[in-house]
């Protein structure tokens, strides 16, 4: 990247983190934390039975929040030289695990106790209290989603998940159109709002310049808010979904990881990505990627202020909150079911 | 089968295609990276910065480590999981680091990025006080401030622009049958938060007709192909691809896809958008499963297929070991020599070679 | 139509009129339909009726080829510039130079201008024609081969605020019902879908001839179509919602045929310019006193008929020409008084 015009002297590989120079600890490549702790690191299982998942929360519990914060935290950045720049050995293995999401949990009720609630946040909790019509009139997405609908059918006839699913934007809009309470209540109770591939083929063609678009992405934020979702195995799983990309970002700044295709998640990629995967960071350097090392391309490591920064953000965008309000939701569905969070969490993820 | 090309009588495009012409800038681009890329194809964005050097257009990404990009938040807020506020606050730091850098430009790699920021900037246009109000959050947050970027142009722009440059001052290859100098065949599949969000101002031609693959294509030898299914999602749809139980809902759509690009005898599928790469490439393993079709037709992205006919380096470079669907069939058809065991996938049964190397036998 | 109308009519009072005619023959559109709605007379035959009347008396006269290129008042009367040069002055004014069907390019989804058997009505209007360019065969324009299947979408350029035209062009639904009686007719083995939102065939004899359609087979499909993609043998595969099961559909046809709405005549905005008239927000001429005085304008002496003030069937045209002549008769008797 010499010859990169801006900034002169930046380059995008090897640039390393404040401090980079003169590591507190390293480690070895390839001596994970998995080979450092090996048995003595339960709360790292990955369980598979009840047994399993019992024994996972009784070992989590009895951790203070002092001890996962900074536990994770060191581990996240122990670090091994490498001619590129750093490599962090163990950001992988904490990826996905039910001790990060563990720690998330505390680390996000820390943080949102020590700051005052957003501006935005406290929008969301009054709103969350309103009718829902309410809701479609005055949220920022939804309100610019619906003038009027004519039910003409060109949104459904282009969308994908109506092909799919028993599914149809338009009496969606319908119902929205009509604003009765009891009907949007069962609408977002239902499995139908998941539906949605949020493509925006609809938006694109509707001749009064509806979105269904937006408007299934409004509504299903007011389920989640409502704690609606919890009553359909499609919204149930939105506390997966906000672990997987919630989790990425607040670990690692983006919403997805390049371990997030696990060939065990994801069989239909094929034996070729099996195998691509076994030696996916060499692969990744190869082509010049920065997977789990300092850097500013593909899978890099992000940096600690960075992180920070944008934490901040979105306490003050109100994902906090939201993410608080699926917690919520989960610990009681998990109560009901009688299940650890954890075992709640990978049955939603894997139920459907 | 009559001929597409001349069935896609051109005159009839003039009128609507000249009212979907947006203006992109030489240079001054600000590059924002995508999380899906960049764990599915990271050497194509690797290759981004390298192409913008190659051209010499002034372009930059971030000034200090401490400062860096991070994605957009799009995925999350498409999945519902980010309230837009906290989108529009990442999207608005993302802005003012390229402001503070003196890039007017906002270039983003990802399709849903590219759709998120013109949402942002939508937003920003039909809500008063709102750019206040989040000017004034991003500064309590983090000390920044920000401006509504006049230009957000996605990087398949910047190569439909320079694509004529590309060709012919860089470009090693073309788009032609080695031998014969038959053009290949290519159909092309436009990430729909490309077209579809804001069609008429930003997809270049439109949503019916977008020509930011297409006219590359053309430029670059190769043969546009049209077929019935050009304008459906790729299925990806968030919650759907990302949600184990939920796939069979990406992979009818992938297999829909597939189905009415086979008929056309494609020697590629382009994309500009890196989920839909994904699910298009990965999605044909899952069709040979489920619907037992062996299409396999291969998948690039515009800026893998660029660094191919650059002559860049197939495995160390573009990083076509990441397909499923082999590239290395194409890679002959074109002439570009490749060695195999830089694949690293060597010794694999599924390796390219039987029964991938054979014509693709359509369902 | 209207135009030839309002002229007889002012003949009736003995006032001499001269029509001015942009192109080089009379009639307007409907000379060019061979069979019109409700009652299928020949539309031909109704604007030859008119042009031997006008042809026979001696009080009016016809400029072909010809357009107002400017307007000023002169003393009592106006001065009118025309094209060729020469000028003409009149006491008074109708405005009767129809519409524009909507482009339907403009409409990109439905791939007019691209799939040559994607088509509009007008021409459509054509090839049922027994004097047309096929002899009143329906033959697909691709490859002349005769269609068996075709399919008539409504509203295309109608109530959408994409294409600007947020309003209904009122007569489409009928025209196209009645464009698809004939197909059936002509080949009863043949098959017509007509894909709509509403139906509104709403004058008298419409809903009727409706009716008789969908006896006689043609089907409808309550669905705004969203998509027209050519196949590899020419072929239209069109996509929509059966709304009222609640399903997406599609079909292949032989045909497709796009029932465009109406959109204001491209001299509308110059000539309103030129007479300091008023528009109304979809581009058409609008009517003076909220409407109550329909044919009059802001300008004295200068009035309105036809499609002008937006599209309405030839009945209507009629009419209108005939009142807006008397209006004319009776506004000049009132200055000479
Ligand atoms: C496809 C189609 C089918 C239809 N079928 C039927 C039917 O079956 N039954 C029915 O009742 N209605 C039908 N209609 C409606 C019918 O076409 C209109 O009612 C009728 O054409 C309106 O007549 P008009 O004289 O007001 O305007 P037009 O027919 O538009 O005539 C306008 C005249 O003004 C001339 N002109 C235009 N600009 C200028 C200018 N600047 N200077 C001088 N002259 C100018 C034109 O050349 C033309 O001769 C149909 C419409 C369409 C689009
Ligand atoms: S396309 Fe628009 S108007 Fe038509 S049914 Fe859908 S939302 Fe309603
Ligand atoms: S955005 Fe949702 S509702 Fe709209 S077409 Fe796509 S899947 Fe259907
Ligand atoms: S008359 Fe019928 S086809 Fe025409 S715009 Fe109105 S509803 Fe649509």
């Amino acid at each position: 990247m010499s010859s990169s015009k801006f900034p002169a002297d930046f380059d995008l590989q090897r640039q390393a983190f404040p401090g980079d120079d003169t590591p507190e600890r390293s480690a070895p490549e390839d001596t994970g934390l998995q080979n450092q702790s090996g048995a003595n690191a339960p709360w790292l299982d990955r369980p598979t039975c009840p047994e399993e998942y019992r024994r996972l929360r009784l070992c989590l519990d009895s951790l203070s929040d002092r001890e996962i914060l900074e536990g994770y935290r060191i581990l996240r950045d122990e670090k091994v030289p490498r001619a590129e720049g750093w490599y962090y050995p163990n950001v992988r293995i904490l990826h996905g695990t039910a001790f990060e999401r563990e720690k998330d949990r505390r680390e996000q009720k820390i943080w949102s106790e020590a700051h005052d609630e957003s501006e935005v946040a406290r929008w969301y909790r009054e709103a969350r209290e309103k009718p829902c019509a309410w809701w479609v009139e005055n949220h920022i997405i939804a309100r610019h989603a619906l003038t009027s609908c004519m039910s003409c059918g060109v949104c459904t006839s282009l969308c994908p998940a109506a092909e799919f699913f028993d599914y149809n934007p338009r009496t969606i809009m319908e119902i929205v159109q009509e604003k009765d309470e009891q009907t949007l209540v069962e609408l977002l109770r239902s499995d139908t709002i998941w539906y949605c591939y949020q493509c925006a083929s609809c938006k694109v063609k509707c001749p009064r310049q509806n979105s269904p678009f937006g408007m299934l992405s409004s509504l299903r934020q007011l389920s989640q808010l409502k704690g609606y979702h919890v009553h359909s195995i499609r919204g149930r799983q939105q506390v997966a979904a906000r672990h997987l990309w919630g989790g990425n970002l607040w670990n690692r700044a983006c919403s997805l990881y390049y371990r997030d295709s696990h060939p065990e998640t994801h069989r239909d990629f094929g034996p070729r990505h099996e195998t691509l995967y076994r030696s996916i960071e060499i692969a990744f350097r190869q082509v010049g990627a920065c997977p789990d090392m300092s850097g500013s391309l593909s899978a890099r490591k992000i940096h600690p202020e960075t992180l920070q920064e944008v934490r901040r953000l979105w306490h003050a965008g109100g994902a906090l909150f939201l993410w608080q309000m699926i917690d919520e939701a989960a610990a009681r569905g998990a109560v009901e079911d009688g299940l650890t969070i954890d075992e709640y969490h990978d049955k939603a993820k894997t139920e459907g | 089968m009559r001929d597409n090309a001349e069935q896609m009588d051109r005159r009839g495009r003039g009128n609507p295609w000249g009212r979907h012409i947006k203006s992109i800038p030489e240079g001054g681009y600000y590059l924002t990276l995508s999380c899906i890329m960049g764990s599915f194809f990271p050497g194509s964005e690797s290759m981004i910065p390298r192409v913008y050097d190659l051209l010499g257009v002034r372009w930059g990404i971030n000034s200090d480590a401490g400062s860096g990009w991070t994605c957009c938040t799009g995925i999350a807020y498409h999945g519902d999981v980010m309230p837009i506020e906290g989108t529009l606050l990442t999207v608005a730091r993302l802005w003012s680091i390229a402001q503070a850098s003196g890039l007017p430009v906002i270039t983003p790699v990802c399709v849903t990025s590219f759709g998120v920021h013109l949402e942002c900037r939508e937003l920003y246009e039909k809500e008063p006080g709102l750019k206040e109000k989040i000017n004034r959050l991003l500064m309590d947050a983090c000390g920044r401030t920000f401006e509504i970027p006049k230009h957000i142009i996605h990087v398949s722009d910047v190569f439909y622009r320079y694509r004529d440059a590309l060709r012919d001052r860089h470009f090693h290859y073309t788009l032609t049958e080695k031998g014969t100098g038959r053009p290949l065949r290519v159909v092309d599949h436009v990430g729909c938060h490309y077209s579809k969000i804001f069609p008429q101002q930003h997809a270049i031609g439109g949503a019916e007709d977008c020509r930011v693959l297409a006219d590359p294509v053309r430029a670059w030898g190769g043969e546009e192909v049209d077929y019935p299914e050009r304008r459906g999602c790729c299925g990806m749809g968030f919650r759907q691809c990302m949600i184990t139980p939920n796939r069979g809902a990406t992979i009818a759509r992938t297999l829909k896809k597939i189905r009415s690009m086979a008929p056309c005898r494609p020697d590629l599928i382009v994309t500009n958008c890196p989920g839909c790469t994904t699910f298009l490439d990965k999605g044909q393993w899952a069709v040979h499963e489920v619907a037992g079709e062996s299409h396999f037709i291969p998948v690039l992205n515009y800026v893998e297929l660029a660094g191919l006919l650059l002559g860049w380096d197939p495995y160390e470079t573009v990083g076509i070991q990441f397909h499923t669907v082999p590239v290395e069939p194409l890679l002959e058809k074109i002439g570009i020599p490749f060695d195999r065991s830089r694949s690293r996938l060597e010794g694999d049964r599924y390796n390219v070679g039987p029964p991938f190397a054979g014509p693709p036998t359509a369902g | 139509m209207t135009g030839l109308k309002a002229a007889l009519t002012l003949d009736e009072f003995e006032i001499p009129s001269v029509i001015v005619e942009k192109s080089g023959e009379l009639g307007g559109k409907v000379r060019g339909y061979g069979k019109t709605f409700p009652d299928f007379r020949s539309g031909r035959a109704l604007v030859s009726g008119l042009v031997k009347r006008v042809d026979s008396t001696g009080m009016i006269r016809v400029l072909r080829n010809c357009t107002v290129s400017g307007i000023r008042t002169e003393g009592d009367h106006y001065r009118v510039r025309l094209s060729d040069g020469t000028s003409l002055d009149a006491h008074a004014v109708i405005l009767a130079f129809g519409f524009e069907p909507f482009d339907a390019t403009r409409q990109e989804e439905y791939g007019y201008g691209v799939c040559p058997n994607v088509i509009a009505a007008p021409e459509l209007e054509a090839l049922l024609d027994p004097l047309g360019p096929t002899k009143g065969r329906l033959l697909r324009p691709s490859d002349g081969k005769p269609v068996r299947k075709a399919a008539i979408i409504f509203c295309v350029g109608s109530r959408s605020k994409r294409t600007d035209s947020p309003y209904c062009s009122r007569i489409c639904c009928s025209y196209s019902t009645k464009q698809a009686i004939e197909i059936k007719e002509s080949d009863p083995d043949a098959q017509v879908v007509c894909f709509y939102m509403d139906i509104r065939t709403y004058g008298r004899g419409f809903e009727e001839m409706h009716q008789y359609a969908r006896e006689i087979g043609v089907k409808y499909i309550r669905g705004r179509v969203s998509e027209c993609c050519a196949l590899p043998d020419g072929d239209i595969l069109v996509r929509a919602e059966n709304t009222l099961l609640g399903k997406p559909v599609q079909g292949v046809f032989d045909l497709v045929s796009l029932s465009v709405g109406m959109t204001p005549s491209p001299d509308t905005s110059s000539l309103a310019e030129m007479l300091g008239i008023e528009l109304g927000t979809d581009g058409f001429f609008i009517s003076a006193d909220g409407g109550l005085s329909p044919h009059d304008t802001g300008r004295e002496g200068i009035f309105l008929a036809g499609a002008v003030t937006g599209l309405k069937p030839i009945r209507d045209c009629i009419l209108e020409g005939t009142s807006a002549g008397g209006r004319a008769a009776a506004y000049l008797r009132r200055r000479r008084a």
